[in-house]
């Protein structure tokens, strides 16, 4: 269907190119001078050795033609106007095209039926052998349903990623939240507490103590002084690997870890065992990282 | 072979066919309710109603050439089985004379008109439309070839019903086209009262002309109905078309004045080859390659007919 038009383009695109190539062609082609010259499916012009003889045509088509005052019924043939010049390269018009020219006609037809009073549809309970053959309209059938499941998972599948997706943010959406409480709550201690020295509690005994206490809790540690992923020696303080995606290199690093060493051994974890063969969920799944681990 | 002459009768001296045929007409139409009145008609209008006598007596024997492939082969299977008015012949050998070997098999065969599928280079091929005795010949070249076997095409319809045949408007537009209509007819419509024929119209064919080329198409007609087979109030506005198959696109290339041969009427003037269009494309291909041999002997050439001049500092920091 799309064959004669690539082959266009493609020919066309071709004497573009080059013209030399194509002089050299038509010289060629004058050589052996079947026709006058060609660079398309379709000549571009037509070629002006064709013959045409309309008497010839005109006298055979009497010839062969039955009778003027034929019967419709011995022709069943309607002719179709299409309103519009069709697009042979655009197939879903082209086809809209044909599909529309046979509902006409069938219209037509039946209508004539109609008022002739013979009948034209087939009763439910008439049988008789068809075109195709049942087993091949089973085949057409499953084709159908199997494509109808295939679109069904697709779509389940789009909804899934969207739900997971939707899933993260929230959860990130949450771990936010969690942390602006948190330090809120800190800075409301620290304020009450400036607020207690400036009104005049002694800073010490056993208060102090206490605010010491909470001053060594981990919560400030980690917030002030040592962060978290950064080797003692580095002077950049972790600022260094920051810029490009540094969770996703940890995460491999400890996949990588996890696999290869870094604590006790391994050898024999890393061997299939019966389970591990039958259990065939981490197929088609896309690439989970790390899912042989999560297996065991 | 008394047959064939019967055959070859028919074809040639109509008006005495015609006669032949008067008589018998009322027997076999009285026994039929549905067109009295035109019996009665007849009756009156006997010595001129030559119309009234038409009997579609048409047959057509479909074949095609040794080597066909199987894809094509199918497309020939699927028109078999669309024609209940054909008769399938073995495949003949496609070479010069094999006109000649046609005429005298549809002969044989008692049939008027041929379609003969011929396969060239195991992927080209040529459909000749044949009207036999005396008739026109037409060889188209086909593509876009989709047979019925295809699992898209998800209509089913009788074996055997009559189509409906559908033309484009623009078959009117040229005496060419009204010859390839008229053949169309005759070839692919399924004659009245056929023995092999269904009642009932469930498929319509689709002859369009788009871009010079005649694309068929098939398709079967759902309407809803109820059992007393009629139609539903509205159901005419309620009918969808399911598509059977086979598809094909026709390139007509000529029509000839006889049956596999004589003068012809009419050449394409557009037509070109598909072994010419192969040839095109690889030349084209060879072109590319002789374009860089030629690219490289000019450089060649050229840096011999200006070397370059010796350097006068190539060896300054050589000491």
């Amino acid at each position: 269907m799309g064959l004669p038009s690539k082959k266009a383009i493609l020919l066309t695109e071709n004497s573009e190119e080059d013209d030399n190539v194509m002089d050299d062609l038509t010289e060629e082609e004058s050589e052996s001078g079947s026709e006058s010259e060609e660079e398309d499916v379709k000549l571009a012009e037509p070629s002006k050795n064709s013959i045409y003889n309309r008497d010839g045509l005109i006298e055979k088509l009497q010839d062969i033609s039955w009778p003027e005052n034929v019967e419709w019924m011995h022709k069943l043939s309607f002719d179709i106007d299409q309103e519009k010049e069709v697009d042979v390269n655009d197939d879903l018009a082209r086809e809209l095209a044909f599909y529309t020219q046979a509902l006409e006609g069938t219209r037509l037809a039946f209508e004539k039926f109609q008022s002739m009073g013979l009948p034209f549809l087939r009763p439910p309970d008439y049988y008789a052998e068809m075109v195709k053959t049942d087993a091949h309209m089973h085949k057409v059938k499953g084709r159908l349903l199997a494509r109808k499941r295939q679109i069904e998972e697709a779509e389940e599948r789009r909804k899934a990623r969207e739900a997971k997706r939707i899933a993260k943010e929230v959860q990130a959406e949450k771990l936010k939240e969690r942390a602006k409480l948190k330090k809120q709550e800190i800075e409301s201690v620290k304020k009450w507490r400036k607020h207690r020295q400036q009104s005049g509690f002694p800073a010490g005994g056993k208060d102090s103590e206490l605010d010491l206490g909470f001053e060594d809790g981990k919560a400030f540690e980690r917030s002030g002084k040592k962060r978290p992923g950064v080797s003692p020696g580095d002077r950049s303080g972790g600022k260094a690997k920051q810029g490009g995606g540094k969770g996703k290199n940890g995460k491999n690093r400890e996949f990588r870890n996890s696999k290869f060493g870094f604590g006790g051994r391994k050898g024999l974890r890393k061997q299939n065992t019966a389970e591990t063969t039958n259990d065939l969920r981490g197929f088609n799944k896309g690439s989970v990282a790390g899912n042989k681990k999560s297996r065991r | 072979m008394g047959k064939k002459r019967k055959q070859s009768d028919t074809q040639t001296a109509e008006p005495t066919k015609k006669d032949e045929g008067a008589p018998e007409r009322p027997k076999r139409t009285l026994l039929g309710w549905k067109d009295k009145e035109e019996v009665e008609e007849q009756t009156e209008s006997n010595p001129d109603s030559s119309s009234l006598v038409f009997r579609n007596k048409e047959k057509v024997m479909v074949t095609c050439s040794r080597r066909i492939n199987y894809r094509y082969r199918h497309l020939m299977l699927n028109m078999v089985s669309l024609l209940p008015h054909c008769k399938k012949d073995n495949k003949v050998e496609s070479k010069s004379s094999k006109g000649a070997t046609l005429n005298e098999l549809i002969e044989l065969r008692g049939c008027s008109s041929c379609l003969f599928f011929e396969c060239r280079k195991h992927q080209d091929l040529y459909l000749w439309m044949v009207k036999c005795p005396s008739g026109p010949s037409v060889k188209f070249l086909v593509n876009a070839v989709h047979t019925m076997e295809e699992l898209k095409l998800t209509g089913n319809h009788l074996k055997g019903s009559r189509p409906l045949l559908t033309f484009s408007g623009n078959f009117e537009k040229d005496a060419h086209w009204k010859l390839l209509k008229e053949m169309i007819v005759q070839i692919f419509g399924t004659p009245k009262e056929h023995r092999k024929s269904k009642p009932y119209h469930d498929h319509v064919f689709v002859f369009s002309i788009v871009d010079d080329h005649i694309w068929f198409r098939n398709y079967q007609i759902s309407v809803p109905h109820n059992e007393s087979d009629k139609m539903v109030r509205g159901g005419l506005d309620k009918m969808t078309l399911v598509e059977v198959g086979p598809r094909f696109c026709l390139n007509p290339i000529k029509i000839f004045g006889g049956s596999f041969g004589g003068p012809t009427l009419y050449e394409n003037p557009f037509y070109v080859s598909p072994n010419q269009i192969r040839a095109l494309e690889k030349r084209q291909k060879a072109g590319k390659y002789a374009k860089k041999v030629k690219a490289k002997t000019r450089r060649k050439m050229h840096e011999l007919s200006n070397p370059l001049e010796p350097d006068e500092f190539a060896d300054m920091w050589r000491e």
